[in-house]
């Protein structure tokens, strides 16, 4: 296969960004079809370059295709949208019933959540996993918030350790999830600005009182609501078709949420504060195109599992 | 021209219902055929032929499935489903009335 060719298929398997098995299917496919115009087109005299030349001409926009493709792919059903939208509605009923300071539900919601997203890491990484996915995160960040709470030696012990640790583990899924697609990794971390828009709500100095903890309890049903507003935005999501669609609901609701937070904060919530939220937001927006776009250049983090040859042709 | 491609997207579904409704196929035989057929006149952009097989597979009206060719090539042949069988019939309906009633317009004289 001549290079041209191979960088055309390239180019469309860089902009399909659909599951792996999917994306193997439409490649081979696609070049099955190019092998098929390539032999009829030097059967009928024509040279190497100039078949090539035809043959990509024929096909139209690799990004185009693509494009198409993925719309044609990315419409998840009405089962797929409730069960990606499931985390968030289960932490808005633990907050909106007040069952949250139950250690029963609570650990019963983490275990759900842990334990689905661990069934959807290792079955493919369907589009309904990454919310899960981001809710997993929740246990690796309470740690952190505890760790204040600890004897002082202790704390000097555990500070070099648990950095680096979650550190790495929030690098690690966020890289994996960036190879699937960048959007899904901002949608894997859009409840994290507001979450911790409610958390320096109800503890401003990062500290858990028995003071804060009589805040949540106020607060509740407004936590409640906007885990509701990230559960609707989850479910259009997955029904969505177009990309730019996509990323526009992400980046407006991701907004509209954390102004909310702000609003019925009622003043607890410093302008600086909500400044500094609104940039993390637009951070979880503008990093992961970046870093897709570094870990494409770069060719690095291509493990065994996910690992995709070069296109081959046969002549 | 313009025009002809217009019809053609609008159309596409159908084009493609119908001729793999009649026997699987894959992507490039589908593009020979349809063009041999219109003796010229449906040529599809070659590209755009497999998001429309994709969607209609996503919409269960048509399912794919790898063959290998005598020369051991494998294929991806598009078969039609028992909900595309069904959408063919309506659609054929459609299309029928549609010609029917444009024939009405076109050549009154036929009446």
């Amino acid at each position: 296969m001549t290079t041209e060719l191979s960088h055309y298929l390239e180019v469309i398997r860089d902009n399909l960004r659909i599951d792996l098995s999917e994306e193997k299917e439409v490649i081979s496919e696609l070049e099955t079809h190019i092998e098929d115009r390539l032999q009829e087109l030097k059967e009928a005299g024509l040279s190497e370059e100039k078949a090539t030349e035809t043959c990509l001409g024929l096909l139209g926009s690799a990004k185009l295709i693509a494009r198409q493709i993925y719309e044609a792919h990315s419409q998840g059903n009405w089962r797929q949208a409730l069960l990606a939208s499931m985390p968030h509605l289960l932490f808005a009923t633990l907050f909106a019933l007040n069952w949250w300071h139950h250690i029963g539900w609570l650990s019963l919601v983490l275990v759900l959540v842990i334990s689905t997203a661990i069934y959807g890491w290792w079955h493919g990484k369907p589009t309904w996993v990454f919310p899960w996915l981001g809710y997993s995160l929740i246990p690796v960040a309470a740690v952190g918030l505890l760790l204040p709470h600890l004897r002082e030696g202790w704390l000097l012990l555990t500070i070099p350790l648990y950095f680096p640790l979650a550190l790495w583990w929030l690098f690690c899924i966020v890289v994996q999830t960036t190879r699937r697609d960048w959007l899904f990794c901002c949608l894997m971390l859009l409840p994290i600005p507001i979450i911790a828009g409610w958390f320096l709500t109800v503890a401003p100095d990062g500290r858990i009182t028995e003071y804060s903890m009589q805040r949540l309890y106020y607060f509740a049903p407004w936590i409640g609501l906007s885990f509701l507003i990230l559960a609707l935005t989850i479910a259009a999501f997955i029904r969505l078709r177009q990309r730019w669609l996509r990323i526009a609901l992400l980046i407006i609701s991701g907004l509209l949420t954390l102004t909310m937070v702000a609003y019925y904060a009622g003043g607890r919530l410093s302008l600086t504060t909500f400044g500094g939220l609104i940039l993390v937001m637009w951070g979880l927006f503008l990093i992961p195109p970046l870093l897709e776009r570094w870990i494409r250049r770069s060719g690095r983090f291509k493990c065994s599992a996910s690992y995709r040859p070069p296109v081959q042709m046969a002549n | 021209m313009g025009q002809r491609q217009e019809l053609i997207k609008g159309s596409s579904d159908s084009l493609l219902l119908c001729l793999i409704g009649q026997q699987p196929m894959y992507g490039y035989q589908i593009i020979k055929e349809l063009e041999r057929r219109s003796q010229g006149y449906f040529k599809f952009k070659e590209g755009t032929l497999y998001p429309a097989l994709h969607r209609l597979e996503k919409a269960g009206l048509m399912v794919g499935k790898w063959h290998t060719l005598t020369n051991g090539r494998p294929r991806r042949y598009y078969h039609i489903t028992a909900k595309g069988s069904s959408r063919l019939v309506t659609e054929k309906v459609q299309w029928q009335d549609f010609l029917k009633a444009m024939n009405l317009i076109f050549q009154p004289a036929s009446r």
